[in-house]
């Protein structure tokens, strides 16, 4: 017995060894190392499978172009599975052990909140497309990113068509009990107490309540005139929307973009349900008035096609925010190199890049890359072909 | 509002009791809790959506199907899980054997059927409103369920064999009573009230791999504080616990309730371990 | 007890032999030891990582140990405590409650808060049975995570707070190693301490034969109260440690899932183990990180691990490395019990000394039925006194009522003329009134040494937290609590059959076990329970020899006994129950030829 476990011991010594090893300078067409934390499986899957769909298919687009100065990118995927905890393992082993050029990921606020902290240890820079604002901080950590918009740019857009577009006042604002959903309506509730409405209602219910009508009969009787839900919970945000449509009452539900996901789509009890229902979105994804799409999605929509890449039961903003991230990144590493620095001097004086789902710049004191304007109210109903039509009375 | 809690209440509480008995209904064979309880409500919702919704069976297929899912899970739950370990001295492994077969059950419903929830179909195609069938669908299963252990344990010969397994195992066995066969037949039953449980009540809770862990804790108090073994009290205890579960939602919101819920589940264990209507310890020396 | 404890040299065999037996314990320790140390040499950042954490879950584990391998209290929420300690940690650290603390003080206020919870998620244990302890744990841990969601002001709700960062030289990747690797190592020792007191033996005895245990007068709630708090306090310091390991922590980074591996950690490795649950820890820690498409199925994994052990191999990893318990014993084994040995072991009391314990007209009914009614009874010191009957006549009864764990409805029991109070069972020892069972109630899994040593843990001096650090008094006692349990299993016969495992002994090896295991308390009354049971004709004379000596050291025995030969040939007064009552009582000679008894029991 004392001899399995020697031989255990020394087994698990040789494979501890050979990954310690410093790998060999990389040589001139070795492919380029990219590291990539999104949860895949585990209970916050849903964007990251999203996600995943639009990274596969920008990576393999890059690699068959030729890659990077005829270098193909390698993506080295580690699954996260909505818990931190393997988030940082995965972070550890894809900087130290495999000395990825950069990161992408995670896809999940607990997660990066765990990871960023690691990644400047390492000297790594990180794309991430999470939405808690603490999570980009020029000073503190100068080679994270954001390509996607803030919690606040979102809470913005969304009390902004509330107050100034439907003319409402009296607000329910209403979540989840995960991170994402306290934390938002932490955030929500003071930014319209200063836009001068009245918050009637504001609450965190588990999204496993089967029975969300005391809620809602709540807000009713306070005299609620828009519900705003803020959950990537299919299921919770159907339950709402579920209850108003029986109910009867005629208010708008105006807030986080699942409300609009395919999968929402499948728990309503009657499709008429889902009018009234508006949902955050992207203007480049989304149908401009008179119906059309910007060639750029156009063009998109018709690769997805052809790679026969499911939408049905995802959002399309999600599949396009994965495609345009390796791009990005390819773009920074064909002028600059693979080098750290010279990835974050790039990304530091990015203009305008042209993104499927947005246009992403970045500054030195600012790293998060998502303009405002594109950040737009749709009509969830109006789904077709993964984009939506801009709410009614949205402009820019 | 009141309807509106009164109804969700006795609803859930219907599930919960349902749990309860299944909890029960493997207690009276083996004397041993399993861990499984929970899972077989889980199971009852996403086999009946896998059928229905997915697969698109006639719902009375799916039913069947679904209650033959449950019915496999308890007899596995026997072989495996329960029966092994009845023999060894140390009292206390089913604990662990059951664990162990839940969460096998739990992952591999996680990785295979996601882990977002599925809608669950409607069964009848009778307009919403009102008092809707997602609200006396539980408590029809109940009432059966409670109406057919009746029947069952006082008019059948296998349910008055049943009761005597439960009663004294040693003269059962003495009396010739085929122990190990009634055992397995036992736990079958208990998987298709498990099951039947998820699946009246899976349009309220979706097919949702999460409502495992969340079934086999509120399953398990009506049986807690209702005694063990003892199915009446289950049913009170459990729709006394929907109604104030649903009442502590609304009046302190989402995670007040389930600590409110857990504190008072606590305090009243502590007070009278033996459950509300349980009998005393016995005899251990 | 507050005598001091017979003067036993300690041979020196016996010495040299506890020294090579413990070197062979240490070595593999050793081992991890010098492996932990050179470990930066070898492993790279990312295993460096992953060392870090399987430390920080050790430092948890070894306190759950205590908790679910030696007490054998199914706590399947733990994770709860590591949340608390991480939170608290944090908090402190980050001085937006309090004024921002040194992360060693925050740390060693988590590991009192810890204690604190660790108590009162443990308690329930006192009154629940398994299965609803197991469940109470569960739900306090969703409780735990759903206040820390809800509190927001103070744990920053979903948004979570900032680890603490150590101070150097632990700020570093390695230094923050050596800061984990060395407070696993201080909790690998104190844990492999307690394993080896007289607690850890006490909790084996709560798990596997709390009768027995109560009988020795190990009182269940103070030493699990004492194990709770420790077992909380190291929780809180891993989640301290987790907190800085992950820089920032939200709820949902503590999962069931994580629960889970803890618990199992310690099932995979073995029960009564501290390498066992060590290695399985390592194990579950290291296992996804081999694997890249096994982390989705990690979980599930664990589960059937778990399951395979349950069911195939209940020992876990211990069991296996066990190989010194697969050496087959020698067949056709004789106990020879050695008489002369009681002198010494029972430390003659003076004839001022001599008692009786009596009982006058006690009764007791269960329900409609006279289990005893109306029983006196005499037990004198120096002697022995038999007590017969048909099945069912209240022999056993009247024992239990004796040692306190039936509570007679009427009349008294009196040790030399003070009533004692009822239902103390746990009491009882320190009176020295020791007893056996019908079945022999024993930790299977323990040596035989273990077992008898069981019998002397009320006689120890130390303390839990001596014990904890292996200070003087607590081998102090070790030594001596070997050296009599030696003795006592020399006086016995057994002697030979010391180191082995108690399930591997012979049935009548193991009533003679007992008797060994009542001796330690030096018994002023010794009860015993159908000894003869099961044991072939010359070790029934053997017994009787044995029983004998014990008296004639100045013990008074009370012999239950169906052999009606022994009770004739050894006791010196005899009473017969029938039906719960005093049919008649005497010398053996008159109850051989009372007409009634002969009619009632003995027969022709």
């Amino acid at each position: 017995m004392s001899l399995t476990r020697r031989q255990a011991l020394k087994s698990a010594g040789a494979v501890v060894v050979a990954s310690g090893v410093a790998k060999p300078a990389i040589a001139a067409k070795d492919p380029i190392p990219v590291g990539y934390l999104p949860a895949l499986t585990g209970p916050s899957s849903s964007t990251g499978v999203g996600i995943n769909r639009g990274i596969q298919l920008a990576v393999k687009e890059i690699n068959d172009a030729g890659g990077i100065d005829g270098r193909q990118l390698e993506l080295i995927t580690r699954d996260t599975q909505s818990d931190p905890t393997k988030a940082v393992n995965g972070a550890a082993e894809l900087t130290r052990g495999q000395k990825v050029s950069v990161v992408f990921g995670p896809v999940n606020s607990g997660e990066s909140l765990a990871v960023v902290p690691l990644l400047a240890r390492t000297n790594t820079p990180q794309v991430h497309p999470c939405w808690v604002d603490s999570l980009t901080d020029p000073q503190k950590y100068p080679m994270c990113f954001r390509n996607a918009p803030t919690n606040q740019q979102i809470g913005s857009a969304a009390n902004r068509y509330v107050m100034e577009v439907l003319k409402r006042k009296k607000v329910a604002v209403i979540s989840d009990t995960t991170g994402y959903g306290t934390a938002s309506v932490n955030a929500y509730v003071p930014m319209l107490k200063a836009k001068g409405a009245d918050v009637v209602y504001q609450g965190n219910v588990d999204a496993a309540n089967p029975d969300l009508k005391p809620e809602l009969l709540r807000m009713q009787s306070a005299g609620a005139e828009a519900i705003m839900p803020w959950s990537v919970n299919a299921g919770f945000l159907s339950r709402i929307i579920n209850t108003r449509g029986q109910m009867g009452w005629d208010v708008p539900i105006v807030g986080q973009t699942t409300l609009g996901s395919g999968q929402t789509k499948d728990l309503l009890e009657k499709p008429e349900y889902w009018a009234k229902v508006y949902p955050n979105n992207f203007r480049p994804v989304c149908y401009a008035p008179g119906g059309k799409l910007t060639d750029r999605t156009k063009a998109f929509l018709d690769r997805l096609k052809s790679a026969k890449i499911d939408m049905g039961d995802t959002l399309l903003w999600w599949i396009a925010l994965g495609y345009d991230s390796p791009r990005l990144i390819a773009e920074a590493m064909k002028s600059v190199g693979t080098e750290p620095d010279a990835i974050v001097g790039y990304l530091n004086k990015l203009k305008g890049f042209p993104g499927v789902y947005g246009d992403i710049s970045f500054a030195a004191d600012k790293h998060d890359g998502y303009p405002d304007d594109e950040i737009v109210m749709v009509e969830a109903n109006s789904l077709k072909d993964g984009a939506f039509n801009l709410a009614p009375g949205y402009s820019a | 509002m009141v309807a509106s809690i009164v109804s969700t209440g006795l609803a859930i509480g219907c599930i919960y009791a349902l749990i309860g008995i299944t909890y029960n209904v493997m207690f009276s064979a083996s004397r041993v809790f399993s861990f499984t309880a929970g899972t077989l409500g889980m199971l009852g919702g996403v086999l009946g959506s896998l059928f229905i919704a997915r697969l698109g069976l006639p719902v009375a297929v799916g039913f069947l199907l679904a209650l033959a899912g449950g019915v496999i899970l308890g007899i596995v739950t026997e072989i495996v899980a329960v029966r092994p370990v009845l023999k060894s001295l140390d009292q206390h492994l089913y604990v662990l054997s059951t664990l162990a077969l839940a969460l096998m059950v739990q992952q591999f419903t996680a990785i295979e059927w996601g882990t977002e929830a599925r809608p669950f179909p409607r069964l009848f195609d009778i307009a919403r409103g009102g008092f809707d069938q997602q609200f006396w669908l539980p408590m029809l299963a109940c009432a059966g369920v409670i109406v057919g252990l009746e029947l069952l344990y006082r008019h059948t010969l296998i349910g008055r064999a049943f009761l005597a397994i439960a009663e004294d195992t040693y003269a059962a066995r003495a009396l010739g009573l085929p122990e190990r066969r009634l055992r397995m037949v036992s736990y079958a039953l208990a998987g298709a009230i498990g099951a039947l449980a998820g699946f009246a009540g899976g349009e309220m809770l979706l097919a949702f791999f999460g409502n495992g862990p969340m079934l086999t804790f509120y399953g398990f108090v009506p049986v807690a504080l209702g005694g063990m073994g003892n199915n009446r009290g289950a049913v009170v205890a459990g729709l006394l616990l929907g109604l104030f579960q649903q009442t502590a939602n609304f009046l302190v919101g989402g995670i007040f309730a389930s600590v409110a819920v857990f504190t008072v589940f606590i305090i009243v264990l502590l007070a009278r371990p033996e459950g509300l209507a349980g009998a005393a310890l016995q005899r251990r020396v | 007890m507050d005598t001091p404890m017979a003067q036993v040299r300690p041979s020196r065999a016996a010495a040299l032999g506890a020294k090579t037996g413990t070197l062979g314990v240490a070595l593999p320790f050793l081992a991890l030891l010098v492996l932990g140390i050179a470990f930066p040499l070898f492993g790279g950042g990312y295993w460096g990582v992953i060392a870090t954490r399987a430390c920080v879950y050790w430092v948890l584990v070894s306190g759950l140990n205590l908790v679910v391998g030696f007490a054998g209290q199914i706590a399947i929420g733990w994770v709860a405590l590591l949340t608390l300690g991480a939170y608290t940690t944090s908090v402190l650290v980050a001085g937006t409650v309090t004024p921002e603390l040194s992360p060693y003080l925050a740390l060693a206020i988590a590991a009192v808060v810890g204690a604190i919870f660790g108590l009162i998620v443990g308690l329930p244990a006192l009154r629940l049975r398994t299965f609803y302890f197991a469940i109470t744990t569960l739900g306090f841990a969703t409780i735990v995570t759903q206040v820390a969601l809800a509190w927001q002001s103070v744990t920053g709700g979903g948004v979570g707070v900032a680890g603490p960062i150590f101070p150097k030289p632990f700020d570093s990747q390695w230094g923050f190693y050596y800061f984990c690797f060395g407070l696993a190592a201080i909790c690998t020792w104190m844990t492999a301490n307690i394993a080896a007191s007289r607690f850890g033996r006490a909790l084996t005895a709560i798990r596997d034969a709390e009768v027995a245990a109560e009988a020795c007068g190990i009182a269940k709630p103070a030493l699990l109260g004492a194990v709770f708090l420790f077992s909380g306090a190291v929780a809180a310091i891993a989640g301290g440690l987790f907190a800085s390991l992950q820089s920032y922590i939200t709820p949902d980074a503590f999962t069931l899932d994580l629960s889970v591996l803890f618990f199992i950690a310690i099932l995979i490795g073995g029960r009564s183990s501290i390498l066992g649950p060590l290695l399985g820890t390592i194990l579950l820690t290291v296992l996804p990180e081999f694997a890249a498409p096994l982390v989705a199925w990690s979980t599930f994994l664990y589960a059937v691990l778990l399951l395979v052990i349950v069911l195939a191999m209940p020992g876990g990893i211990a069991e296996l490395l066990d190989y010194k318990n697969r050496r087959p014993l020698e067949s056709g084994r004789a106990i020879v019990p050695r008489p002369e040995l009681l002198e010494r072991l029972l430390d003659a009391p003076a004839a001022a000394e001599a008692g009786a314990l009596t009982l006058e007209q006690v009764a007791l009914a269960f329900g409609g039925v006279h289990a005893i009614d109306g029983l006196d009874l005499e037990i004198r010191s120096g002697q022995i006194h038999g007590l017969i009957g048909p099945n069912g006549s209240g022999k056993t009864t009247t024992l239990n009522v004796i040692s306190g764990y039936y509570a007679q409805q009427s009349g008294a029991v009196r040790l030399n003329g003070a009533a004692l109070p009822v239902l103390e069972r746990h009491r009882r020892a320190h009176m020295r009134i020791a007893r056996t069972f019908q079945t022999p109630r024993i930790v299977g899994s323990a040596s035989v040494l273990q077992n008898v040593m069981i019998g002397g843990t009320i006689d120890g001096q130390g303390t839990f937290v001596e014990s904890l650090l292996s200070l003087p008094r607590h081998r102090r006692d070790e030594i001596l609590l070997h050296d009599t349990a030696m003795l006592a299993l020399a006086a016995v016969g057994l002697e030979r059959l010391a180191p082995v495992r108690a399930d591997r002994l012979q049935h009548s090896e193991l009533r003679f076990t007992e008797i060994a295991r009542a001796l330690m308390l030096r018994p002023a009354f010794l009860l015993l329970d159908e000894p003869a049971a099961g044991l072939s004709a010359e070790e029934i004379s053997r017994l009787g020899a044995l029983v004998v000596a014990i008296a004639r050291a100045g013990t008074g025995v009370l012999l239950v006994e169906h052999h009606a030969d022994l009770i004739f040939d050894i006791c010196h007064h005899v009473t017969v129950l029938n039906l719960g009552k005093n049919l008649a009582a005497g010398t053996p000679a008159e109850i051989r030829s009372h007409r009634e008894v002969v009619n009632a029991y003995l027969g022709g």
